[in-house]
């Protein structure tokens, strides 16, 4: 596998970089999710006289994903971010076609040093957990602080409108379930039909959701910082609460619902992100973003039981997906829209 | 059956995590053998309860089935309802169980979605203590 992709990715990286002696080494797959599959190497060339050597990291499409989603959004999404100042790792390549390497993929720079937590680890931040909570809900509320055309992110899919934030990602995460359960799913349709009944008010700005922005999806260094927000795959425009919606949701607590992200209090979370966005976070609608946030989990794993099912993708993580998620986020919109009816 | 499934496949996961996943490369290999190897827990404890958990669901269907078709002034769906709530487990193999379940599922988001167009709350409460009971009976428990 590892010269399957070494010698075609050499081949495209010395043209890429008018190097013809460049030299790619060390390649090795890493975890990087289900929806692509994810590979560190090093990379040495001559560039202006001097001997370059630098890591990078290689995202390509798999055969089948956990949830279909654009290379390019994703790649766009890292670009303008990382030239914002956020901890975003620089993206370097993006090739639609596959090319050499048989499939679409990008390539980006490698942030190392850093550790990324697991949703089943009990405490992963442990004594920065504040720090880290801190920087993860203020750099959330930059994100949806930021002005998507300023960061030349103004054509991404969106509603078009802030009244129809709402009702654009219900019918999206709507569609996969119709498309993709294999069985009867009676509290995601409940919470679909809830959620139209109660809808929110408009959205105060549309900005660029990241869709994906959790526990999980960032590394940090071994004295608490924040050095790369990952996993853009999903980014869209929207309303700002729905990415808040979905890092406080309880899968990502690491056992503490109180703690979101396993890091601050839920109340300081949210503060930080108010002051960081400049935005406010009104509770009645920040309840219906969670409970989309936790339908809009039910739709992924859903998805990812059927890829796993129908063996289009046998990645573990899209059977623990399909069960252990599944099961967990069904549980938590029981209880939520229990208690409302 | 001794050693049953469940304590196999439990002995079988802790060999995999202590004596298999530290030979092989760290990263992606290490941590997919580590998902496999807690997978193989959550499967221990499937073997145990899945026929318990879905005979258990398909039992509390129909007898909620029973006591509110009751309250249907729709014939075709009072109809359904009562034949739904007649019916029964006859093989407890988990594939039939879960085809009972699935027919029984279609029929109480049916009815659900009929009783919020009729705003009758109660009936709608006592869905959702169903629906509560049963996903709490299918979280995964972490030990």
């Amino acid at each position: 596998m590892s010269d399957e992709i070494t010698l075609p990715l050499q081949s495209y990286l010395a043209r890429k970089f008018s190097a013809p002696e460049l030299v790619v080494s060390d390649l090795a797959r890493i975890p990087g999710g289900a929806s692509r599959e994810t590979y560190r190497f090093r990379v040495i060339y001559e560039q202006d006289g001097e001997s370059v050597e630098r890591g990078l990291i290689l995202r390509r499409d798999p055969t089948a994903s956990l949830i279909e989603t654009e290379r390019s959004t994703e790649f766009r999404a890292y670009g303008a971010f990382h030239k914002l100042g956020l901890p975003v790792p620089e993206p370097i390549a993006l090739e639609l076609e596959g090319g050499d390497l048989e499939r679409p993929f990008f390539i980006m720079e490698e942030i190392t040093g850093c550790s990324v937590a697991s949703v089943l680890m009990p405490d992963p931040y442990c004594e920065h957990r504040e720090k880290n909570g801190e920087q993860f809900f203020a750099m959330l509320g930059r994100i949806a602080g930021a002005d998507p055309n300023a960061l030349g992110l103004g054509d991404f899919d969106g509603p078009g409108t802030r009244e129809l934030c709402w009702s654009h990602e219900v019918a999206r995460w709507e569609t996969v379930i119709d498309e993709d359960e294999r069985e009867p799913q009676p509290i995601a349709r409940a919470a679909i039909r809830w959620l139209k009944r109660n809808p929110p008010p408009p959205a105060q700005t549309i900005c660029v959701v990241h869709g994906d922005y959790r526990t999980g999806n960032f590394l940090f260094d071994p004295d608490g910082n924040i050095r790369a927000i990952l996993d853009w795959e999903m980014a869209h425009l929207g309303d700002p609460l729905e990415d808040l919606g979905w890092a406080l949701d309880p899968l990502w607590a690491h056992g503490d619902p109180s703690r979101p992200a396993g890091t601050v209090a839920r109340e300081k979370a949210i503060a930080i992100w108010e002051k960081s966005s400049g935005l406010k976070a009104d509770p009645q609608a920040l309840a219906w973003w969670e409970i989309f946030a936790s339908l809009k989990g039910l739709a992924i794993w859903i998805s990812a039981a059927r890829e796993y099912a129908e063996g289009r993708n046998s990645d573990p993580v899209n059977a623990f997906s399909g069960w252990f998620c599944l099961a967990f986020h069904n549980h938590v919109l029981a209880e939520r829209l229990g208690a409302t009816s | 059956m001794s050693p049953e499934v469940d304590q196999i496949l439990l002995i079988s996961s802790s060999q995999l995590s202590s004596a298999l996943v530290p030979l092989l490369p760290a990263g992606y290999s290490q941590g997919q053998a580590s998902l496999l190897s807690f997978m193989m827990v959550m499967c221990a404890q499937e073997y145990e309860r899945g026929a318990d958990v879905r005979a258990s669901e398909n039992s509390d269907v129909r007898a909620l089935f029973r006591t509110l078709a009751a309250e249907i002034a729709d014939r075709g769906l009072r109809a359904q309802l009562t034949a739904a709530a007649d019916t029964r487990d006859e093989s407890l193999t988990i594939s039939a169980l879960n085809t009972n379940n699935a027919e029984l599922r279609r029929l109480l988001i049916a009815l659900h979605a009929h009783l919020e167009q009729q705003d009758n709350h109660a009936a709608q409460a006592r869905i959702w203590e169903l629906l509560k009971r049963s996903a709490a009976r299918r979280l995964v428990k972490l030990a």
